[in-house]
């Protein structure tokens, strides 16, 4: 086994039998289509899918970062009239479900998407046509919920007035913030923003659960020999996490958006109150939901720097099985705590100290997590290249935002807390010191690998130092803003509260942060436009998917490579003769290669009917009833289509001394 | 294709084991369900009875998922995936019946009844 | 046959088949799914359990021959799946053809429950005990018509002559699976809906 691990070469030789075969629907299968847009609309490639939902995901950033720059103009002086009280409440709405559902979860699934296969030893995902239909999905829900701001623009042009179950009401962007508590939007106070995004959420939810039910299977089951579960990468580990969190926590979601569909309707009883219907249930169902979700965001980002920090500190992670078990045991507590969101609605003194101290037990392998990062720096070989830079911004800044958690885990302080700005501050110092840092330490890190090209000059530096210098600046202010007394959710506020001063900063501060992510963008464009070629392995890292060519060919390995040991990169250039990697003896008959297919495309497409059916039908327009059962027909057709099609297959033959 | 004859022989047998397995199961499940609808209308203390159908009904709950759906003869990983599922529903089921209670209804906001 | 091999549906590291495992992944999330309508349900007759007396609309005669039924049913899947196990494609289309006319006949009992409950004047709108037991059973009732579905395409699936019983057996116990779901969750439903009304 040679050292040719790193080694460029040519690309393989394709079958001259590579045509395309019918499947059993005695359709063409789209496989090795010469159009751009035919490959990437059927493409089941783990890779491509992964791009995608990446371009996304960072146009959604940009979406979302929009909204909370308009919002913190809004607020930048006091009694400010740059937009009215109804289109802020609808602007934060947006700019939270944006965030969370649209820019941090596609932004994790590219990353899981692009890296597991190739950090397992596999060549795709147990299911890659449910995979593209993921994707899809993503797009119809995005696309749903984003249709909304149309109606809006068309309501405020009076091109169109909401009739029927919604008449008399004007919001059509959701503007009951993102979490929806009840009774608020029930059909008497809620026009059709609040239809539009129980649509939206149902049709994103299917989405990540496929995905995510996908990737469980994926990891579970097509490792490479010897990639035992211990000697897993980090990020696997916590994608194996995430997924199973998806999996079981999802329901409840669809659960109380359908309750709420239900009432607003069928007009029945779940959520309202005078037929006895009780709101503080629609508040413990969705957090049932709503804080699993939270570690859904942050799990990946802590896997991303697990990957990273032992990478640019040439040492291996501190501690791996007690990381790997700490992301377990965070997930598995992230479902007993749901109620710390709920503490001053009167749940009473068990329950409160109950989940009170069940929050505080969740920052001990948080913690600990913490603890096992800094002692892989501790006497490593440090390289600050931007992906370490972001990484140990996370540490810090990830940290402050559980120092405020704590804080809020005592119930009687957040008593002071709750609904006031210190939660703003809280959150946003995990999700951007957080979750952001540590998502751009990954492109940094992972874009050379998949784009091929290499970061050209310093802008990183100055992307860290601004987004962290515009964090803090937005963020610190707030937890005072919030210790005295400014409510969340207020689309302005009068003088003499003591409040303007620190309002003015934070809008600085976003506007600084905002600058960086632009600088961001610039540098990813200059990346695509300017880059060198990276090679295989531009940073000397320790996983498998380094080994590969950058971009990785379609197949990931031309031959399956046995792993001996964790870091296999790693043992495989400096360990022992026996810790290098080997490879599979594969035979003559080449790399099975699974099929494209229109049919996830197709299937998935009927979720944009279902969706605006069912919302424009709540607006009063006529005939939308049959709009919605035909996106029901269609998914339908769809799905039974992709059954009795088949996976079908091709074979490609790569060179002999190729990866 | 050498190993089907042998593993197809090894299978039959087995196939057979379970068939008499699913047979017995299902009279066995049939006459459970008499039972419950006999018991709740007899004269008995209603505990009693609620702890008896509870009983039954995880019985018929946990035996279908042993044997119809096989996981008795399946790998464990299936049986911890579902066990997972089925723990977190429980756990949540019993903590929400314990948090809502009928001291936190205002009785007068309900014009319903 | 080589594709056998290199099929990926069928890849093992820990013996269990992908499709299988994932079939069971999504049953554990459709726990948590009826478990959030089952708990809704208890929430809502804990809270007020003298705003509806649904003892006299319940018949427990016909809903105890539905559940009969629909286990009866559920013996009928697993026969059919160790038929195709034995590659006696007939023995499966029997019994395939059994489950789906228990599962019409499950199907109809819920109607006709459904349309006396309306006609007595409970429905969606009436009250948390309406939405509750409508949401809930309506929402079991949608999975076994799914079910249904999947099933009818599948015995039609058999005529086709595509259907090789060595790589569709993963398939028909796949189908099975989803349908014993279906049944226990029944069962659940069974008790905690119906019989708990009764205990005085």
């Amino acid at each position: 086994m040679s050292s040719s691990l790193t080694e460029p070469t040519a690309p393989a030789t394709h079958d001259h039998a590579l045509k395309p075969e019918k499947s059993n629907l005695g359709l063409m299968r789209p496989d090795h289509s010469k159009s751009v847009i035919i490959d990437w609309l059927t493409t089941v490639d783990h890779k491509k899918i992964g791009i995608m939902y990446g371009a996304m995901a960072l146009f959604f950033l940009l979406v979302g970062g929009l909204e909370a720059l308009i919002i913190r103009a809004q607020l930048i002086v006091p009694e400010n009239d740059l937009v009215s009280a109804e289109r802020y409440n609808q602007l934060f709405t947006m700019h939270g479900t944006t965030m969370i559902f649209l820019a941090i979860m596609p932004l994790n699934a590219a990353f899981f998407n692009f890296l597991v296969p190739l950090q397992i030893g596999a060549r795709d995902v147990a299911f890659p046509r449910i995979n593209s239909f993921s994707l899809w999905a993503f797009v119809a829900g995005a696309l749903v919920l984003n249709f909304s701001w149309l109606m809006q623009a068309f309501s405020e042009l009076g091109w169109f007035t909401a009739s029927g179950p919604t008449a008399g009401m004007t919001d059509f962007v959701p503007g009951m913030g993102w979490f929806g508590y009840a009774p608020l939007t029930e059909r008497q106070f809620t026009g059709v923003g609040t239809d539009f995004w129980i649509m939206g959420l149902q049709i994103l939810g299917i989405a990540s659960l496929s995905a995510a039910m996908n990737f469980i299977a994926t990891i579970i089951n097509m490792r490479a020999p010897g990639m035992k579960m211990m000697r897993l990468p980090v990020f696997t580990w916590m994608t194996l996490i995430v997924s199973l969190l998806i999996v079981f926590a999802f329901p409840a979601i669809t659960i109380a958006l359908g309750q709420l569909m239900f009432d607003r309707v069928f007009d029945t009883s779940f959520f309202q109150v005078a037929q006895g219907g009780q709101p503080i249930l629609w508040q413990h169902l969705f957090w049932i939901f709503g804080h699993p979700e939270v570690y859904i965001l942050v799990l990946p980002a802590m896997g991303i720097v697990s990957e990273v920090l032992p990478t640019f500190s040439k040492k291996p992670l501190f501690g791996y099985s007690i990381v790997v078990f700490s992301g377990a045991v965070i997930g598995f507590l992230g479902f007993a705590v749901w109620s710390h969101h709920m503490f001053t609605t009167g749940l009473g003194k068990v329950a409160t100290a109950a989940f009170s101290l069940l929050t505080m037990a969740i920052a001990v392998p948080t913690g600990v997590k913490i603890f096992n990062w800094i002692g892989t720096l501790w006497g490593g070989r440090v390289r600050f290249d931007a992906p370490m830079i972001f990484s140990v911004g996370f540490i810090w800044m990830f940290m402050m935002g559980g120092f405020s958690g704590i804080m809020h885990s005592a119930a009687p302080a957040d008593a002071q807390q709750q609904d006031s700005y210190f939660v703003i501050a809280h959150f946003h110092y995990v999700a951007i010191g957080g979750i952001l840092l540590a998502s751009i330490s990954g492109l940094y890190f992972w874009l050379p690998k998949i784009l091929g090209k290499m970061w050209a000059g310093k802008l990183s530096t100055w992307v860290a130092i601004l987004s962290t210098v515009g964090l803090n600046v937005t963020f610190f202010p707030m937890h005072f803003l919030g210790l005295i007394g400014m409510p969340r959710r207020t689309h302005t506020y009068l003088s003499g509260f003591g409040w303007d001063s620190y309002n003015m900063v934070c809008s600085i501060g976003a506007f600084i942060l905002g600058f960086s992510i632009l600088l961001f963008v610039i540098d990813i464009i200059l990346l695509m436009t300017k880059g060198k070629p990276a090679g295989n392995d531009p940073w000397d890292a320790r996983t498998l998917e380094w080994a590969t060519t950058s971009p990785p060919r379609s197949y990931n390995f031309a031959r399956t490579p046995i792993i001996p040991a964790r870091d296999a990169l790693w043992e495989h250039k400096h360990g022992a003769e026996n810790r290098k990697i080997t490879f599979v003896d594969e035979g003559s008959h080449g790399i099975h290669m699974p099929s494209q297919s229109w049919m996830p495309f197709v299937a998935s497409f009927g979720f944009i009917p279902l969706g605006l059916g069912l919302c424009l039908m709540q607006a009063g327009v006529a005939y939308m009833g049959y709009v919605t059962i035909s996106g029901l027909v269609i998914i339908t057709l769809g799905a039974t289509l992709w059954a009795i099609e088949g996976p079908g297959g091709y074979h490609i033959h790569p060179k002999e001394d190729e990866i | 294709m050498p190993d089907t004859l042998s593993t197809s022989n090894a299978d039959h047998s087995g196939e057979e084991q379970k068939y008499h397995a699913f047979i017995n199961l299902a009279l066995v499940l049939a006459a459970i369900t008499g039972i419950e609808l006999v018991l709740v209308y007899l004269p008995i203390n209603g505990t009693f009875i609620f702890a008896t159908l509870v009983s039954l009904s995880l019985f018929k709950f946990f035996s279908v998922i042993a044997w119809f759906m096989h996981l008795l003869y399946d790998k464990l990983i299936l049986t911890l995936a579902f066990v997972t599922g089925l723990a977190i529903a429980s756990g949540t089921v019993v903590a929400l019946m314990f948090i809502m209670d009928r001291g936190f209804v205002d009785f007068e906001a309900i014009s319903a009844f | 046959m080589s594709d056998d091999a290199h099929n990926n549906d069928s890849h093992h590291n820990l013996m269990v088949d992908n499709k299988k495992l994932f079939m069971w992944l999504f049953l554990g999330s459709d726990c948590m799914f009826f478990g959030t309508m089952i708990s809704t349900h208890l929430i809502y007759r804990k809270l007020y359990p003298e705003s509806f007396d649904p003892t006299s609309l319940f018949s427990l005669e016909l809903t105890s021959f539905s559940t009969f039924i629909l286990l009866m049913s559920s013996f009928l899947m697993a026969l059919a799946v160790s038929a195709m196990h034995k590659s006696d494609i007939k023995s499966f289309r029997r019994n395939t053809l059994g489950v789906i006319f228990f599962g019409l006949i499950f199907l109809a009992c819920q109607v006709y429950e459904f349309t006396e409950f309306v006609h007595e004047g409970l429905t969606l709108k009436s009250g948390t005990f309406g939405s509750t037991f409508f949401m809930l059973t309506g929402t079991h009732g949608v999975h076994v018509a799914i079910g249904l579905f999947w099933l009818t395409c599948m015995y039609f699936y058999s005529f086709t002559g595509k259907m090789d019983p060595h790589e569709s057996a993963i398939d028909v116990e796949v189908a099975g699976l989803y349908w014993h779901f279906v049944d226990i969750v029944w069962i659940i439903i069974f008790t905690v809906i119906y019989l708990i009304e009764f205990i005085k």
